[in-house]
């Protein structure tokens, strides 16, 4: 019995080790749940990327009984997929909650919906900043952008190419194509500053029923109305919510595509490589930082003292590094910022930087004295937030560490000796004079 | 109305040195050190307005101990001046004892904010 206790653990031991971690964020076990088993196969190109990238996915029917994210308190996966828009009720253990639950806690989201994407999708999706149009039955038509097909003639499969400009989640190569796609629009919520739109509409899309005849204007209109969009929580869980679920699938990623009104045909859509470089930012593949070393003495000193004097001259470092997916690599930027900060900030410098991820300055301690931090907040498109906070204390001068015998004050000292020097002689004077 | 002139101002100096000529010749010299006193706390002022005010607290003890020079002695020549009957019950010897002590106090305070 023991032994098979044993053995149960050597082998759960690599299971273990390739969970999401502080020093391997990238995501290893990923549940997708599925309307039906046919998107397997039909968005197989997909699905088969992320194997090949490392992860273990777990295809489930969304309405399977037997599905839960959690046990005993641990979560069972690091990322979900949700490829189940028309789901009205999730099977098992899992509701809305469950999976807001989920994001609370760091992991990672993937919302696809389409056409008619049910109310707990829209729901999940309105947690996250992201309103899908209250219309069921519209779609996204756009009548100059659209893709040039021979089968449909509605205008709702759209050309899109107007991409958010971060290399940190769309990859440093540019998307060659523009990207198919045929679902439902939302706008974002604006009292959501976390929430990111990556793919946006062109100004001429709307999102309306293409069946019926237009009789009112459309809720959602140009520019404002957003195709594909990103969050990056505060707690850096990353979701994607797309209004397109045949996006993802084998046959727009193997179509061919030409946007109206364009001479160029190009032969492969740019879906495979947007939603590639997306998937590798929200599984944690790219874009996540993390600060290691922070370091600060004084000028000459190597320890780190335990309080500092006023007007010390110091040194502060900090190592930070991006993950690659397999690797920490070196971070290189010339916009990281430390803060030497009591109430506000007293001195605020930009880090040199060796390109080798090690940032470093030099200051002198302000001329005040209480409890300082030195804060490193750095916040930028597509990266993990860094918030780094070290406090310590600064002291007044001794009182023994003042200047004595200053040669500009030698007038206001002889004036002072002067003054008891003729205080004597005029008591000397003033007693004796008769 | 006539008209003031040069002489008039002339006349009222002479009138006044020679008022002054009659004053008793301790008074005089409480006078002296008064004018001494001033004058050094004057040439501080200068000073620090040319050199900037860096020992800020060294300028202030040493302007501060001609100016309280200043007004204890002052107070010493009212006190032991004759003609100032509001002090006629006390004595001249009582008198300079207070500005001794004062004098010894001040010089205590100036020298602990001079360095």
């Amino acid at each position: 019995m023991s032994k098979k206790l044993i053995v149960l653990f050597l082998g759960l031991v690599p299971l273990l080790c390739t969970c999401f971690s502080p020093d391997t964020p990238s995501d290893r076990r990923v549940l997708v749940l599925l309307d039906d088993f046919a998107i397997k196969s039909s968005h197989s190109i997909f699905f088969n990327n992320l194997k090949s990238r490392g992860f273990d996915l777990d295809f489930k029917l969304a309405d399977d009984p037997t599905i839960s994210l959690q046990r005993y308190g641990q979560y069972l996966y690091d990322a979900l997929i949700l490829f189940s828009p028309t789901i009205e009720r999730f099977g098992g253990s899992i509701d809305a909650a469950a999976i807001l639950d989920f994001v609370d806690s760091g992991h990672d989201l993937i919302v696809a919906a389409n056409g008619n994407a049910s109310d707990l999708i829209r729901e999940i999706a309105t947690e996250c900043g992201v309103d899908f149009d209250e219309d069921s039955s519209a779609l996204v038509i756009d009548h100059s952008g659209y893709a040039v097909s021979a089968t449909e003639g509605d205008h709702t499969l759209i050309a899109s190419d107007d991409f958010i400009k971060s290399d940190v989640i769309l990859g440093s190569e540019k998307i060659k194509a523009p990207v198919l796609f045929q679902g439902i629009g939302h706008s974002l919520n604006p009292s959501n500053s976390l929430v990111l739109k990556v793919l946006s509409a062109s100004p001429s899309a709307y999102s309306a029923n293409p069946k019926s005849k237009l009789t009112s204007p459309p809720s959602l209109t140009g520019t404002s109305m957003s195709l594909v969009s990103v969050v990056q929580a505060r707690n850096n869980a990353r979701i994607l919510i797309s209004g397109s679920l045949s996006m993802f699938s084998n046959r727009f990623f193997r179509s061919d595509v030409q946007k109206a009104g364009s001479p160029t045909k190009h032969d492969k859509s740019g879906n495979e490589q947007f939603v590639t470089e997306l998937s590798k930012w929200v599984f944690h593949e790219r874009g996540h930082l993390k600060a290691v070393n922070v370091k600060h003495h004084k000028v000459g000193e190597v320890d780190e003292p335990a309080i500092y004097r006023i007007n010390d001259d110091l040194e502060y470092s900090v190592e930070i590094y991006e993950w690659s997916g397999k690797t920490w690599e070196p971070y290189v930027a010339n916009d990281v910022q430390v803060q030497f900060y009591m109430m506000s900030p007293y001195v605020l410098k930009t880090l040199s930087t060796d390109n080798k991820g090690y940032y470093f300055t030099a200051f002198k301690v302000p001329d005040v004295y209480g409890v300082f931090q030195f804060k490193v907040e750095y916040e930028r498109l597509g990266y993990t937030s860094l918030s780094l906070s070290k406090q310590i204390p600064v002291r007044p001068f001794r009182h023994n560490e003042y200047e004595r015998f200053i040669p500009a004050a030698y007038p206001y000292y002889g004036a002072a000796f002067s003054m008891m020097a003729g205080f004597f002689i005029f008591t000397a004077v003033h007693l004796y004079h008769k | 109305m006539a008209r003031s002139t040069s002489k008039d101002a002339q006349d009222l100096f002479r009138a006044l040195w020679s008022a002054y000529s009659a004053t008793p010749t301790n008074l005089k010299i409480i006078d002296l050190y008064v004018m001494y006193a001033v004058f050094t706390a004057l040439i501080q002022v200068v000073y620090m307005a040319m050199v900037g005010s860096f020992p800020f607290n060294s300028f202030l003890s040493g302007v501060l101990s001609c100016v309280g020079t200043a007004v204890l002695a002052v107070c010493l020549r009212i006190q032991v001046n004759k003609e100032n009957k509001e002090f006629k019950d006390l004595a001249p010897e009582r008198a300079f004892a207070d500005f001794v002590l004062c004098n010894l106090v001040l010089h205590l305070v100036i020298m602990n904010f001079l360095g």
